[in-house]
């Protein structure tokens, strides 16, 4: 029950997601300005061959490609933990919560719109990229496998941001809150920067950070080709992530009245 | 059976202010139940102790003869719910909302068409149901929220403050559904209210509650009875000198509780209740007696004077102490987010 009930709290945010155009306009054209112009203005920067050694590509726009869909996703992750507060605010909250909805399905749900719309921005990102002239080294199944692994990742960003506001009340703490974590999670991760050319300190960071761990499976898979031995540690880090997040989220709502 | 039976409900927050003080109450089935206070009064908070979205600091709730507490899954199907903020998804429409509600209460998709259509109909959205809810005017949006809560065909509709906020016009057509779905669907019906008319008009029994505790709980008309009943003043244009005979006769009847009269000649009856129906009788006694009426009016209590009576103050709190605003700003804060 608890995941057909899921499944109709997630279709309600996909109904909304899908008819907010504005909202996916906007999530098409911030890549395409950063892929567009950070990616062109760094290109000089990676004729470099030093450069180009440490990126492990010539172009930095392949580089930067899966950095992009996980920020995409990164910051995203906010906005379940958002409608919550404005569900509750509504009083949609209330409602839920009156009926007989298993209450892990609220959290659960909406983890799940979140992963889908993680994955479909990741999609229009990657078709961007390949008109921009990013080449995908293992073709469909590579940027296909890249997709699930971004919608995983938002698995573990959209739960951190429900369980946070299961607690929290207003919308412009939780923001403050979760993007207290979101940006130095972004910076202290190989998404837009090497880990080869970070100071000591910072790769260590960089080496724990679960963005990271995401970013170097898509990576992989998208400049390089299938290479399950670099790859699985980090996958079974994110799956592991993102359960453990499900089970949080869900614990969370569990005793959850309007108190 | 009892729809709901409440016994000793308390409710006590973080700070120790107790919303809801030791109230017990029963509500029959079929009966619109009216809960009567001002803002603050404990009125949602016992309304969300009921349907389980608080938690009682004590006391039993029953629905139905199932206890709320022990068994949610089974309460929580008999219950619809209406809260006091319009809860609907306007981005989505109102076919949609309606959809989903009936998924999370479990519905088959066939049936949700089904009960989706005459609910929506009985609440004259029908028409409008593929518009997306940001286009409703206010009353139709508070007629989505309740064809809402009613999808899944509940035993009991619980309404917390149905008319808040709505015009006149608009206020009476709630009322008018609300009597429908008593008549023709034989619903239990809980509603809470700081409106006097809306509980005169629609409530079976009126519970007064203030500062958390049940004052007075009655018929409309009995709580007015209490009051002293109805007054007619009555004034005579000829027959003086058979005026004594027919006050004396009139003295003797049932009801009556008190009759006065001024020198310059009006006279006062008090009646216990039903006074409307006083009135014709007392025109055909004077009839009898060859008395010539010059004037009959009637004042009837309302539920003002009886809510005035037991709280002592005005709903609109005018004069409430700074602790009691204060009391009040706690408790809709901590009920309506």
């Amino acid at each position: 029950m608890i995941f057909a009930d899921a499944i109709y709290v997630a279709r309600r945010e996909l109904l909304k997601f899908f008819r907010a155009k504005t909202r996916i306009l906007v999530t098409v054209i911030q890549p395409l300005i950063w892929l567009g112009l950070m990616g062109n203005m760094m290109q000089g920067f990676t004729q470099n061959p030093f450069v180009a050694n440490l990126l492990g590509t010539e172009s930095y726009l392949a580089f930067m490609t899966p950095g992009i869909i996980l920020m995409n996703v990164l910051f995203g992750g906010v906005f379940s933990g958002m409608s919550i507060v404005w569900d509750r605010r509504i009083g949609y909250l209330e409602k839920l919560l009156a009926a007989p909805v298993s209450r892990a399905a609220i959290p659960l749900g909406k983890m799940f719109a979140a992963a889908i719309q993680g994955g479909f921005q990741g999609l229009l990102i990657l078709l961007i990229a390949r008109a921009l002239g990013v080449r995908f080294a293992s073709g469909f199944p590579g940027a296909l496998f890249a997709l699930v692994v971004a919608m995983v990742f938002s698995l573990i960003l959209s739960g951190f941001s429900l369980t946070i506001a299961s607690r929290i009340k207003s919308q412009e703490t939780l923001m403050a809150v979760v993007n207290f974590f979101t940006m130095p999670l972004m910076f202290t991760s190989n998404a837009l920067f090497p880990r080869e050319a970070m100071p000591a300190w910072l790769a260590t960071i960089a080496h724990i950070n679960p963005v990271t761990h995401a970013v170097t499976p898509i990576r992989q898979v998208l400049l390089f080709g299938w290479n399950w031995s670099s790859m699985w540690v980090s996958f079974l880090v994110i799956g592991g992530l993102a359960l453990g997040m499900m089970f949080l989220a869900g614990r969370s709502f569990l005793r959850a009245t309007v108190e | 059976m009892e729809a709901v039976s409440v016994e000793n409900l308390i409710k006590l927050y973080r700070g120790g202010i107790r919303a809801v003080d030791g109230i017990s109450f029963a509500i029959i089935e079929r009966e619109i139940f009216g809960f009567l206070g001002p803002n603050g009064a404990g009125k949602s908070t016992t309304i969300k102790c009921i349907i389980g979205l608080l938690r009682p600091t004590a006391g039993n709730i029953r629905i139905l003869g199932v206890d709320v507490e022990k068994d949610p899954g089974v309460t929580k199907r008999h219950i619809g719910y209406a809260a006091q903020e319009t809860a609907v998804d306007d981005q989505l429409t109102g076919w949609e909302n309606l959809y989903l509600q009936g998924r999370f209460y479990h519905l088959p998709r066939e049936e949700i068409r089904h009960r989706g259509e005459e609910v929506l109909r009985l609440f004259g959205l029908w028409e409008r149901r593929k518009d997306p809810a940001q286009t409703y005017s206010g009353g139709m949006l508070k007629r989505l929220d309740i064809a809402c809560a009613l999808i899944h065909r509940p035993k009991i509709l619980f309404l917390d403050e149905p008319t808040l906020g709505l015009d006149v016009q608009t206020r009476k057509a709630i009322w008018d559904y609300i009597r429908a779905l008593r008549k023709e669907h034989e619903m239990t019906i809980f509603l809470t209210t700081h409106y006097m008319e809306e509980a005169d008009e629609l409530s079976d029994r009126v519970a007064i509650i203030d500062r958390g505790k049940i004052l007075a709980l009655d018929k409309p008309g009995a709580l007015k009875a209490t009051l002293g009943g109805d007054l007619i003043t009555l004034k005579f244009a000829s027959g003086e000198e058979r005026v004594a005979a027919l006050l004396s006769a009139i003295r003797a009847w049932p009801g009556v509780r008190d009759l006065r009269s001024s020198p310059d000649g009006i006279h006062w009856i008090w009646v216990d209740q039903r006074g409307d129906r006083f009135i014709p009788e007392l025109v055909q006694l004077a009839l009898e007696h060859g008395v010539v009426i010059d004037s009959v009016r009637l004042k009837r209590p309302t539920l003002d004077d009886v809510y005035l009576h037991y709280t002592g103050r005005e709903i609109r709190e005018a004069e409430a102490s700074r602790e009691e605003h204060y009391r009040a700003r706690i408790l809709q804060r901590r009920v309506r987010r």
